[in-house]
């Protein structure tokens, strides 16, 4: 069942891409229906008790997959998402002439993805995680444009940094606690007594892990691949593929670290940084799909300091548990619509810059209201489903705030984390409303009319993708308290958090005061600073300008010249001084210094100072002595032994035997009546023959290598004397 | 079996080889039809012997009290025949479609044949002389192949391999002296032929097996005798991917396995200075080969120098001398062999077909030739060791032997690692470059590539589906392995 799970889409991928060569409508049909088939298998997998299936031996490890709660959970999101994206290219796709290769990556990472997630083992979860990355790197590159090239590049160079981090990393933890399947890392890691090997283990994986969820520090790949990927490809890569890194950390802090409070004050502060990196990247950007991004690194720091929480809390995370798992699947589904919306913007206008496409959306109600939906819930705006995730997520803060003040602790930091987390919370309202302001309520100053007049902007099918991916939003954060309190505890268990102590009353003041100070501090950013400092007045109409300083880009500033230039570079110089047989040059430039330097030395006494140069000197001379020597040696030889012997006289060539041999045979052939032909054949050849033959030989015999030969065949005379003959 | 076929296993390829060379066969079809008989002959009787198994040792001649011609087949010779009978028709037939409008043929396709006897003598050797006979044998059968071409760039690469390969029997030479002095001339034994102290001074075994290490590490590549095979790359592509990447290299590797494993033993040799030496050596044999690689630009050299580096993975692991070491440096040895092959394979029909020798001159290639550059990109994957391709399974084993060893093994546990960034960096830019081409790349000059006949592909497409299986089902050769190095 599991297995047909996996391979269903990864088969399905080689069918769609041989109908795709002749048939693109019964491509494009196909993968639709591949992916429908598929959100069945996982709402049927999702329903039924928990599965586990397993081949040993293959890939030196096996291959190991199960479901719990949270992975079933996790399963209908990604074929939902899966799905509605599928859906939505069929049309987004529809000017594309390289398609063909999208849909075949397409459903070969659905598969990959899908198996991350249910690996019993982290050694699955590599393997599935490695498939994932190269199968979605063409999506990055599926523009082929000189940006498409350059971010698909660095996404392949994360990806295989990160992979081989990773699994070092494992390689360690399998190498310390015996095993990597998930299910026994708690019991194996509790025993480890030196935690050392553990920690350096765990920042590998979470190196790996981290890079693809988009972590500080090595978020770079996020802005620039997600915008220039297809929208559909966004939508998953911003949806799901950064959820599969989430996974690995998630199973780190809960297994191998649980209730570490070091490894999670290391979690939290990157998530930290992260957060509010992301919020201010997406605040500055004026690229409608690269704020998308950046909102998707800082959505993921929300998600890390949750899973930071746990670390902290341990046991009494029930709360940081339920909120990391609800933001993680509510960022899923609120990056599916906003990305869609995108999308659609993005195929009608081939643009991007808000300065492009603003007032777009005028009077299109039908990308009104999904994008609309999709910036509530992000923002986290009561009724809607990202408004409760984010409450849980700054309850346990505050919670931990208390637990820590209990404990005679000193909470300034974490109350520093909670002050940052409700600013992020407002940094985010504040640029999604400046994409709403923009896409929206503001006109196009010249091309207005020409927008209003475009229609259909979308077709059916996409609408629907749209539209019900829309509704989910609001849907979630109305019935919060069945339908995201039930998932909470359906998905849990897998984190190990207790049971929670009360239950979230979401729409209570003190729930509700947090959240709306975020909304009050994003729509004062809004004011304060988007409509003031982020934009300009040219030619009369206010434009969007990106202040961020161009130079502040830690990929151009660090990682590229680190890996192009000063790896290399080092290595290179090694190769070099190797390479070149510059060892024995170097030796002897060392060994005349040091002989200088030795003459130095003693140059102030007046009588050392003669021995020691003359040493030095009767030295180099000894030494220019042995290679001419070799020289010398090699001149007497040829001079002697094996002296150049004279051309031969003709006449005694003609008296040797293979002539006279030759002659008699040129007789016999006479004798048989073939004198015609001209005779005296066979001795010309044997007499050539026999002159080649002795030229040869006078040269090789006259030769150094002979000599050596030579050497080598008395030594083994001498050896086989000394061994039987003694 | 009775062992006499072990001696028609290399007598018939070694004399028929000869017989195409002398027969003046004119045409390239006669030539490769003869070349291709003998091969798939031999491969089938090395497969009834590997199946069936051969009792006990066939003494071929015996020159004196204890210097033996002794063939055998053991668990060790069963695994190096094992891949070198695999691989050899399958070149055949590729050579068959690449040499075709080549020049000196006889050359080509009699000391190929030759050189397949000789291996297959190295692989079979009973006894250190034996194996030392053949060794010998197979450097004298290859130099005409390297020289093949007969430009002054190929003569000159073929003088620098028969030196550094003769200067390194010399080495050889030395260590089985010192073997048969100390009254260890027997057979092969699993755990060595040696007493603990044969000579009054250790140091001096240890030297002697240094040695030796070095002496058959040239055909090896162990830095600094590694020169000979970058250079070798000017040979046919048929020359370069079995010779260099698999028969000959991995023979010296073999020979170092034999001589380490069965001659001086573990037991005299684990733990000393001269056990230190080597591993060092190779591991700084891994990064160098892979950094250089890096920087090198010429396609076919770029593989020549990974394989430098990969084939001291194999002397990493087997030098650890431990059973699980052995066990993961025999693994690498399979691993690389289907890897490297089909990887040079591509690079010779990129060669055959455009005559295209740089990495920059590869632009937009994978779209005129996919198949060439699917196989291609699967073998980059294999040998970067991404999971579930075989590179992978036999690296993490290889780090797992050295992890258990510990000590100076994590060096070279850190040159692995450090190694496999390194191998993603030079085999993925091909790949980036063949599917992904730059944007001024010169596109329009591709419209006149075709694809590579079918008597190239079919040896393509069956390496692809052995990397693949090695990978997903690695279990038989693993156990295999296993018990090789456990002592079988």
């Amino acid at each position: 069942m599991l297995y047909g799970l996996l391979l269903f889409p990864m088969g399905m991928a080689f069918v769609v891409w041989l109908v795709g060569r002749s048939n693109q409508r019964a491509r494009n049909l196909l993968a639709a229906l591949t992916t429908v088939a598929e959100f069945g298998l996982t709402v049927w997998i999702a329903l039924a008790p928990d599965l586990s299936a397993g081949i040993d031996g293959v890939a030196g490890l096996g291959i190991h997959l199960e479901t719990d709660g949270f992975r079933r959970v996790y399963l209908v999101v990604i074929a939902f998402l899966w799905m509605m994206t599928t859906l939505l290219g069929n049309e987004y796709f529809s000017h594309y002439k390289t398609c063909n290769r999208y849909y075949f990556f397409n459903l070969m990472t659905l598969g990959a993805t899908i198996g991350v997630f249910v690996s019993a083992d982290l050694f699955t979860a590599l393997i599935f995680f490695e498939i994932m990355s190269f199968t979605s790197y063409p999506w990055v590159i599926q523009e082929e444009m000189e940006a498409a090239i350059r971010a698909a590049n660095t996404y392949l160079a994360v990806a295989v940094i990160g992979g081989l981090a990773a699994l070092m990393g494992l390689f360690l933890l399998w190498h310390t606690l015996g095993t990597t399947t998930i299910s026994a890392l708690y019991d194996a890691a509790k025993t480890v007594d030196n935690k050392a090997v553990l920690y350096v283990a765990g920042g590998c994986v979470l190196f790996g892990f981290g890079a693809k969820a988009g972590m500080f520090p090595l978020h770079i790949w996020l802005p620039k691949a997600h915008p220039v990927a297809p929208a559909p490809a966004s939508a998953l890569l911003s949806g799901l593929l950064t959820k599969s890194g989430v996974f690995g950390v998630l199973v780190l802090t809960c297994r191998v670290f649980y209730a570490d409070p070091a490894w999670g004050t290391v979690i939290l502060v990157l998530g930290t940084v992260t957060m509010v990196l992301g919020a201010l990247l997406a605040l500055f950007s004026i690229d409608l799909k690269r704020t998308l991004a950046c909102s998707s690194v800082s959505q993921i720091g929300f998600i890390l300091v949750g899973i930071g929480m746990m670390g902290l809390l341990g046991e009494s995370g029930a709360l940081a548990a339920r909120g990391t798992l609800l933001h993680m699947l509510n960022h899923s589904l609120f990056k599916l619509v906003l990305f869609m919306a995108a999308g659609v913007v993005y195929q009608n206008l081939h643009a991007l810059d808000l300065n492009d496409i603003r007032g777009f959306g005028r009077k299109k109600p039908l990308l009104l209201l999904p994008f609309l939906f999709g910036a509530l819930g992000i923002g986290g705006f009561p009724l809607f489903n990202g408004y409760v995730s984010k409450t849980l997520l700054h309850e346990s803060i505050v919670e931990g705030v208390a637990h820590l003040a209990a404990h005679g602790g000193n909470a300034f930091g974490l109350r520093a984390v909670e002050w940052l987390f409700l600013l992020s919370g407002g940094i985010t309202v504040a640029y999604m409303t400046k994409l709403f302001v923009a896409l929206f309520i503001e006109r196009h100053p010249t091309r207005q009319a020409e927008f209003d007049q475009k229609r259909p902007y979308m077709n059916g099918v996409s609408t629907f993708a749209l539209v019900a991916s829309a509704l989910v939003l609001p849907a979630l954060g109305l019935s919060a308290d069945w339908t995201m309190n039930g998932i909470a505890d359906i998905g849990t268990g897998f984190m190990r958090a207790g049971a929670l102590a009360h239950p979230v009353q979401y729409l209570a003041w003190s729930n509700l005061k947090g959240g709306l100070l975020s909304i009050a501090i994003g729509f004062a950013l809004y004011f304060g600073i988007v409509r003031t400092v982020l934009m300009q007045k040219q030619n009369g109409a206010a434009v969007y300008v990106n202040r961020w300083p161009k130079r502040l880009d830690l990929e151009e500033l660090l990682y590229r010249p680190l890996l192009t230039k000063w790896l290399p570079g080092i290595l290179g110089s090694i190769a070099a001084l190797f390479g070149e047989n510059r060892i024995t040059g170097l030796l002897a430039k060392g060994v005349l210094r040091g002989g200088m330097g030795i003459a130095a030395l003693f140059g102030k006494n007046r009588i050392t100072a003669p021995l020691a140069k003359g040493a030095l000197r009767g030295g180099m001379i000894a030494a220019h002595g042995l290679s001419d020597l070799l020289d010398a040696w090699i001149l007497l030889l040829r001079k002697t032994v094996y002296r150049d012997c004279r051309p031969e006289p003709e006449n005694t060539a003609m008296k040797s035997l293979p002539y006279r041999f030759g002659s008699l045979l040129d007789r016999i052939a006479i004798r048989h009546g073939r004198e015609e032909q001209g005779g005296r054949r066979f001795a010309e050849t044997a007499y050539r023959t026999r002159r080649t033959l002795r030229t040869t030989s006078r040269q090789i015999t006259g030769n150094l290598s002979f000599a050596l030969l030579m050497l080598v065949l008395a030594i083994c005379a001498v050896f086989v004397y000394t061994l039987f003959m003694r | 079996m009775h062992p006499l076929l072990l001696l028609f296993l290399i007598l018939i390829p070694f004399v028929s080889g000869i017989a195409i060379y002398l027969l003046r066969l004119k045409t390239h079809a006669a030539l490769s039809c003869a070349a291709m008989g003998v091969t798939v002959l031999t491969s089938a009787l090395c497969w009834i012997a590997l199946l069936r198994g051969t009792e006990g040792t066939f003494e071929v001649i015996r020159f004196a009290p204890n210097l033996v011609l002794l063939l055998r087949l053991d668990g060790l010779g069963r695994f190096f025949v094992g891949i070198v009978s695999t691989l050899w028709p399958l070149t055949i037939l590729y050579a068959h479609s690449y040499m075709a409008h080549e020049k000196h043929l006889r050359m080509f396709y009699g000391f190929f044949t030759a050189a397949y006897g000789a291996t297959l003598g190295v692989a079979l050797a009973g006894n250190l002389f034996t194996m030392y006979c053949f060794y010998e044998l197979l450097t004298l059968t290859t130099v005409p192949l390297v020289i093949q071409p007969m430009t002054k760039e190929a003569i000159r690469a073929a003088r620098t391999y028969f030196l550094f390969s003769i200067g390194g029997a010399a080495f050889a030479f030395a260590a089985m002296m010192f073997l048969i002095a100390n009254g260890a001339s027997e057979p092969f034994t699993m755990g060595g032929v040696l007493d603990a102290h044969p000579y009054g001074n250790d140091n001096v075994t240890y030297l002697f097996w240094l040695f030796g290490f070095l002496g058959f590490g040239v055909k090896a590549a162990i830095f600094p005798l590694h020169y000979w095979l970058p250079k070798a790359s000017v040979a046919p592509t048929p020359v370069t991917a079995l010779l260099h990447a698999v028969a000959v290299v991995k023979a010296g590797a073999f020979a170092v396995i034999r001589l380490t494993y069965y001659c001086y033993g573990t037991a005299v040799m684990a733990g000393t200075w001269a056990q230190t030496v080597a591993l060092l050596l190779a591991a700084f044999t891994i990064v160098y080969g892979s950094s250089v690689s890096v920087k090198e630009t010429h396609f076919k050299r770029r593989l020549a120098y990974s394989t430098v580096a990969n084939l001291s993975y194999i002397l990493f692991g087997a030098m650890l001398m431990t059973p699980a070491g052995l066990a993961a440096a025999l693994l690498h040895m399979a691993a690389h062999a289907c890897i490297k092959i089909l990887s040079f394979f591509c690079a010779g029909a990129v060669l055959h077909r455009t005559g295209r020798t740089s990495i920059f001159a590869l632009d937009g290639l994978g779209r005129r030739m996919p198949v060439t550059f699917g196989g291609f990109t699967l073998s980059a994957f294999a040998l970067m060791g991404l999971p579930p391709f075989s590179g992978f399974v036999s690296k993490w084993y290889l780090l797992r032997a050295a992890a258990e060893t510990g000590g100076i093994a994590y060096v070279g546990a850190g040159a692995l690692l450090l190694s496999a960034l390194l191998t993603a960096i030079y085999m993925l830019s091909p790949v980036r470059r063949a599917w992904f081409p730059d944007r001024d790349a010169d596109l329009v000059s591709l419209e006149s590539v075709h694809e590579a006949d079918s008597a190239m592909l079919v040896p393509m497409a069956l390496l692809a589906a052995g990397t693949l299986l090695c990978g997903v089902f690695a279990g038989p050769i693993l156990s295999a392995a296993q018990a090789i190095a456990s002592g079988l």
